[in-house]
């Protein structure tokens, strides 16, 4: 078989002392004929176990006749002391059993008694040495290594195959009986990944992917079969015995007691350039591969992690008191208060995943002189959890000195405020902190600590009651706050200045991808569903854009948890949530379509031009421009930096720049006030920046940053925006570039999901003058953009946006069709009164001839259209002149007649 | 190559039944009272260590030396310091006499595990003796 390269697994190297070659390795003492190992700290990792179906066999005999003779071994322990009991109590007093004679007497039944008692120590040692399923790999934390590395030059060989467990050695088993079926003569690293797929943890990884075995299955074989073909004895091949020794190795890395199929699952994966290019065909990726094996490691880890908390929580008192027996009752505390560490060493709180740097902050925080510490950060971004995962390590004390032996006692601040009185609510909290003082042992949580600002009388509130408590020292705050609390309320102010601010940054997708993997099991146990990795990367992609309500990671597992309930109840228990299940909630959600492209829409999408044709007339590069953005964002091929694209539009009043928008709106977004409009004719001033970002100190934001933050999802429609103030134009320079603008409370307003359109009457003298001379609009876009916008607009303003668009002036033609299009909107009104309608040419070219200005373009139609048909329509319907299933009849004079329908009943 | 294979397979195959007869089972019987007192005593020696070290754990001494000078239930007065510094020599020394007595059970434990099989043994042989004379 050929050799493959394989630059994942770059440690493994051929045996130095025989270099592989079988006549050499066959006797060679470094590698013990493997040829090929891993060199590692415990020594050269080889496989060189042969299996063929003698070995198999004698593996299964093995565990057959150990355990027979274990069974055998209690049997007759069991037997002697039964016999001994009963000889003794049928001939022997109490009395007589309690001397010496009788234990030497030399009856048989005695006899029996001692050989149990031996057999009984034979038994432990055979339990001992013998039961366990595999060798315990070295790196299982709690166990000591017993290899230790050798000293001298030549490495010794350890043999993986031991340390197999009995699942990962069926594995290696059955890839051996697949190679013989499939009558191939190597095991490669090929085989034995299909041989884990047709097993349990391998149907796991199948479900993990949301992969479908029907599909991997053909190409797979396919695959395997173009190894070379023969009659056993079948061997393994070099890869895949270096894939078996880095299974070991990855095992043993990652702490884990045996090798299990999950390691030669993924090592074998890893060695094959060929699996991975067939898998990644499939649609699953190298990336996708890995991450599902991590999950298994990281929910793996979670558990032992939880076993290692439950030995140390039985060291940590039940009760209030701690165990050094200094603390006092504390009465008014517990009423307003619920004990953090209780709950933690009752198993209610959860384990944290990741900001490990958070958590350092805060300890060093409390352990530095301040010993308070504010935690902030957004909404859904993890304060809880981080305050209770200091209750955790509280209750392992694995804690600095300062918080050694004492509990963690979140404060209900609503309940403490809430006493109506103000003076009551101030001698609550400085009893409670008084007793927190006297007692010594407690360390304050407090969510929201904002809330004791402004409750209490003038400017005495109770943030400087505890401000002043705090400054004692005599006791540590763990407090919570958003961002905007924080900069509103605690800043400036003496309780601010007090705490050490620890930021908690938003995590990345990445990040929010663990933080899913490790919540995953308890929402799967929940709703009976099976979660694949799909679900939860697209749960944590799509979030991360488009859900801003609320920060990463819980707005992903809120739509993770959302996804599951609904895959439970549309599809049944037991059901895959996959990715498409999230993008449907994230849709429902939002309105954004983030599923894959459907056919339908597919079609809807190559057709655009035609469907905004429906509504505007002519302006063909207007509506090809703005179709190709939409189709690029749909398609995702952006960057993904900038908003999906921001367009000029220029040209005279009533040509149809705004409606372009609107059309847009409707088509794609589904709606045609899905845009945030504002004209720019009320942003003069400079101050009205203000107004479209928010005024310091007013947490209520913008106009424009609230629209898109809520809806980030968007058309933003700026109208005339020559009139707006130029430090304006500056603003949206970002908003163009980098698709971010920043609000007035400091919240960034992400815009990368909007599209940004401008409509500009500047330079429409020009226009139309030179389209009345007949100029290309190609030339007309240069002189605009060098001469005409100039004074207007600054160049880098004019060069960030993707496309600038010149509307031209309607012909009569396009105002002739415009008036159709408009008499079709009075058609349907009459359509839904079963009134038909209709028109000569004549008379609608007459219409259209009055409704366009050349300074207003098609704007006085939609007057001309209400004096000249809707008002005659109304009348006629207000006298009863027309019936059900009669005609209305626009005359080439421009006048309204009634053409009655003919009854044929 | 295949020939080689061929051989090393008969070796494992030849050896893992080897396995089976030699140290499964016989080989086991032999390296059993070895096992006992070296790897199976260390083992059993660590246990009782386990044990011990929980136990001191629970028994928190490290805690209340360091506080022997703080008032019990935070009673700063002079009475109440005086009960709390007597009240903590009583429970140190009654924790630590229940943990001597514990460490000396689990001595005995350990003497145990290393007379019994034996002494079993021999009283067996005694009393068959006994039992044939």
């Amino acid at each position: 078989m050929p050799e493959s390269e394989s630059p994942q697994v770059p440690e493994a190297i051929v045996c130095n002392a025989c270099g592989a070659d079988p006549r050499a390795s066959a006797s060679c003492r470094v590698c013990k004929g493997a040829g090929i190992g891993i060199p590692a700290d415990e020594g050269f990792l080889v496989w060189n176990v042969i299996i063929d179906e003698i070995t198999i066999a004698l593996r299964k005999l093995r565990i057959k006749v150990n355990a027979i003779f274990h069974l055998s071994i209690l049997s007759l322990i069991i037997l002697f002391l039964g016999l001994f009991l009963a000889f003794t109590i049928r001939d022997f007093t109490y009395a007589e059993v309690q001397t010496l004679a009788f234990w030497t007497s030399g009856y048989w039944f005695i006899t029996l008694f001692y050989l149990s008692v031996v057999l009984g120590a034979f038994f432990v040692f055979r339990l001992v040495e013998f039961t366990s399923p595999a060798k315990t790999l070295p790196g299982y934390l709690p166990v000591a290594s017993k290899l230790k590395r050798q000293s001298s030059n030549v490495p010794t060989a350890i043999e993986v195959a031991p340390y197999f467990s009995p699942e990962a050695m069926e594995v290696v088993e059955s890839a051996y009986r697949l190679a013989k079926d499939l009558h191939i003569v190597e095991i490669t690293p090929e085989v034995l990944f299909a041989a884990v797929l047709t097993s349990r943890s391998g149907g796991l990884f199948i479900a993990r992917l949301s992969m479908n075995f029907e599909t991997v299955k053909d190409p797979l074989v396919r695959l395997l079969l173009s190894g070379s073909s023969g009659k056993p004895p079948i061997s393994f091949s070099r890869e895949a015995k270096r894939a078996l020794a880095a299974a070991f190795d990855l095992a043993n890395r990652t702490g884990r007691k045996y090798v299990t199929p999950m390691e030669i699952f993924l090592q074998s994966y890893l060695e094959s350039e060929k699996l991975q290019d067939l898998i990644d065909r499939l649609g699953y990726p190298k990336s996708h591969m890995v991450h599902v094996a991590e999950w298994v490691l990281l929910q793996e880890r979670l558990r032992e992690d939880q076993h290692r908390f439950v030995e140390l929580a039985r060291f940590k008192p039940k009760s209030g008191m701690n165990r050094a027996m200094t603390a006092i009752q504390t009465s008014i505390l517990d009423h307003f208060s619920e004990d953090l560490t209780l709950l933690a060493r009752q198993g209610y709180l959860p384990q944290l995943v990741g900001n490990d740097t958070v958590v350092e902050n805060m300890l060093r925080g409390l352990e530095s002189g301040q010993s308070s510490v504010v935690l902030v950060g957004e909404q859904g971004v993890g304060k809880a959890a981080l305050v209770e995962q200091l209750a955790r390590l509280m209750v392992m004390e694995q804690v600095p000195e300062i918080l050694f032996d004492k509990r963690l006692v979140s404060v209900n601040l609503a309940q403490v405020v809430a006493a109506g009185d103000s003076g009551l609510a101030a001698e609550r909290l400085i009893t409670m902190l008084h007793e927190v003082a006297i007692s010594g042992n407690i360390v304050l949580a407090l969510y929201g600590i904002e809330a004791l600002v402004g409750s209490g009388s003038g400017p005495m509130d109770l943030a400087e009651t505890f401000a002043s408590e705090i400054e004692k020292g005599r006791f540590q705050v763990v407090a919570t706050a958003t961002p905007e609390a924080w900069t509103q309320y605690l800043e400036r102010r003496r309780l601010g200045k007090l705490m050490v601010r620890v930021d908690i940054p938003h995590p990345d997708a990445e990040q929010t991808i663990r933080v899913l993997m490790a919540k995953s099991g308890q929402i799967e146990y929940k709703n009976h569903v099976f979660i694949s990795y799909g679900a939860l990367e697209k749960a944590a992609t799509l979030s991360l854009r488009y859900l801003h309500d609320v920060a990463p990671p819980q707005n992903a597992l809120n739509v993770l948890r959302e996804t599951a309930v609904l895959t439970r109840k549309t599809k049944g228990e037991n059901a895959v949530v996959t990715d498409s299940d999230v993008a449907k909630v994230v849709h429902e959600k939002t309105n954004i379509p983030v599923e894959m492209v459907t056919k339908e829409e597919s079609d809807k999408l190559l057709n655009l031009e035609e469907r905004m044709h429906g509504r505007v007339i002519g302006q063909d590069e207007a509506v090809v421009a703005v179709s190709r953005a939409i189709r690029r964002a749909r398609a995702e091929l952006r960057e993904g930096k900038r908003p999906i694209a921001n367009f000029l539009f220029l040209g005279p009043t009533g040509v149809g720049k705004t409606e372009t928008a609107k059309t847009l709106a409707k088509e794609y977004f589904g709606d045609e006030n899905a845009m945030v409009r504002l004209d720019m004719s009320e942003y003069q001033e400079q101050s009205s920046i203000g107004r479209m970002i928010g005024i310091p100190g007013d947490d209520r934001g913008g106009l424009l940053t609230e629209a898109v933050r809520k809806r980030p999802f968007t058309i933003v429609l700026l109208d005339e925006i020559e009139k707006a103030h130029p430090e304006i134009l500056t603003l949206f320079l970002q908003v163009m570039d980098d698709g971010r603008l920043t609000d007035s409370v400091g919240r960034t307003i992400d815009f990368t999901n909007t599209i940004v359109i401008m409509t500009s009457n500047a330079g429409t003298s020009y226009i139309q003058s030179a389209v009345s001379q007949g100029e290309s609009l190609d030339k007309i876009k240069t002189i605009l953009l060098e001469r005409e916008l100039k004074s207007y607009f600054r160049p880098e303003f004019l060069n960030r946006f993707d496309s600038v668009i010149v509307f031209k002036p309607l012909t009569r033609d396009e105002v002739v069709q415009i008036a159709w299009l408009m008499l079709n909107s009075v058609v349907k009104a009459l359509e839904a009164k079963s009134i038909n309608f209709r028109a000569s040419d004549i008379a609608v070219e007459e219409l259209a001839d009055a409704g366009f200005d050349p300074a207003f373009g098609a704007r006085p139609m939609r007057r001309v259209i209400q004096d000249k048909i809707e008002t005659p329509l109304a009348d006629i319907i207000l006298k009863n002149e027309v019936a059900r299933h009669d005609t209305v009849v626009l005359n080439d004079d421009g006048s309204l007649s009634v053409q009655k329908a003919v009854n044929p009943y | 190559m295949i020939k080689l294979c061929y051989n090393t397979a008969m070796l494992q195959r030849s050896g893992a039944l080897a396995r089976i007869v030699f140290v499964d089972l016989i080989g086991s019987v032999i390296w059993f009272p070895v096992w006992w007192y070296t790897k199976g005593l260390k083992r059993f020696i660590n246990w009782c260590y386990e044990g011990i070290v929980y136990r001191s754990k629970q028994y928190a001494f490290r805690v209340w030396i360091k506080n022997f000078f703080v008032p019990m239930y935070a009673q700063y007065d002079l009475t109440g310091r005086l009960i709390s510094v007597g009240m903590r020599i009583a429970v140190i020394s009654a924790r630590a006499i229940a943990l001597a007595i514990e460490s000396l059970a689990y001595l005995f434990l350990i003497i145990c595990w290393m007379i019994v099989p034996p002494l079993a043994l021999t009283m067996a042989l005694q009393n068959i003796f006994a039992g044939l004379f």
